[in-house]
């Protein structure tokens, strides 16, 4: 188990030299905000992948159904081993469950990348 | 004398009490990170057909998950149903992919392959272990009734998702 865990700490310390997308924490907590009736919640990203520039950022439900929610840009442009914190503003009574960043690809990109990555975290 | 002694002795003792209290507080979070390892060709052996299968002339691409943690995650990947950008096609595509398992950090994934629930493209597995897994996807397109793909640049994406449980 200890042996493992160390392996999977080294892997993932080196992992950003291959091609790294991650989300953090696993497990967001909403907080209330000073505007009654709106909570909000934060996330990490980091963007370990050469060729993915641009991220989308989802919000939805138990039932994967998109809900409502606000964030300064839903599509952002994240520079290769760049991090980002996002603020995601969600009504009091929301539904949602899942907050994931989705890598874009671009049409006609020379890399051809044919992996796209979803990573999300899950509201508590 | 007994002035002087006391005070150091006590002040001895209150260090050593400061120091038994002193903590080294660690937090182990749970983590899921993909890795795109390494990005597929597809080769074309027959006219009619788009293949990643390496005895073709392709190459299967390879997605890494790293977890943190045993069962905080599930990882979800489905192989392409259809091209993300390809030239105009007037026939129908046939898709036909498997996600395996290629190589595993810990020898208890071993069962990865065989507890994995598949429905429709989609391929999805328990994290069960903390660790690294390594994921192949294979692909393969099959124009109309053998028929030849037109000439241009086709790409179909795979999708990879990591999903807290």
């Amino acid at each position: 188990m200890h042996s493992s865990l160390i392996k999977t700490i080294i892997l993932l310390c080196v992992s950003g030299y291959a091609s790294a997308h991650e989300l953090t924490p696993t497990y967001p907590e909403l907080e209330t905000t000073f505007v009654k009736g709106v909570l909000s919640t934060k996330v990490k990203m980091w963007n370990a992948r050469a060729d993915v520039e641009y991220y989308k950022i989802e919000v939805t439900n138990a039932f994967w159904n998109d809900v409502p929610f606000i964030t300064e840009e839903r599509i952002f442009k994240l520079g290769y081993m760049q991090r980002r914190e996002i603020e995601v503003f969600l009504p009091e009574d929301t539904t949602a469950q899942y907050i994931c960043t989705r890598s874009m690809l671009e049409k006609g990109s020379e890399s051809r990348s044919i992996i796209s990555s979803k990573v999300c975290s899950k509201i508590k | 004398m007994l002035k002087i002694v006391v005070p150091m002795a006590a002040s001895i003792l209150a260090t050593e009490f400061v120091q038994a209290q002193t903590e080294i507080i660690g937090n182990v979070d749970s983590k899921c990170i993909i890795v795109s390892e390494t990005p597929g060709v597809y080769g074309n052996p027959n006219p009619y057909q788009l293949t990643t299968a390496p005895t073709s002339g392709g190459v299967q691409p390879i997605i890494r998950f790293d977890v943190l943690a045993a069962d905080y995650y599930k990882a979800v990947i489905e192989h392409p149903v259809s091209f993300s950008s390809s030239p105009t096609l007037d026939d129908v595509v046939t898709w036909t992919g498997d996600v395996e398992v290629s190589e595993v950090s810990d020898t208890d994934m071993s069962t990865y392959d065989s507890d994995k629930v598949e429905y429709d493209n989609a391929h999805e597995y328990q994290m069960t272990v903390a660790g690294s897994t390594w994921f192949k996807i294979s692909s393969v397109a099959d124009y109309g009734y053998n028929k030849s793909f037109p000439a241009g640049q086709y790409t179909a994406v795979v999708e990879a998702e990591c999903i807290p449980l």
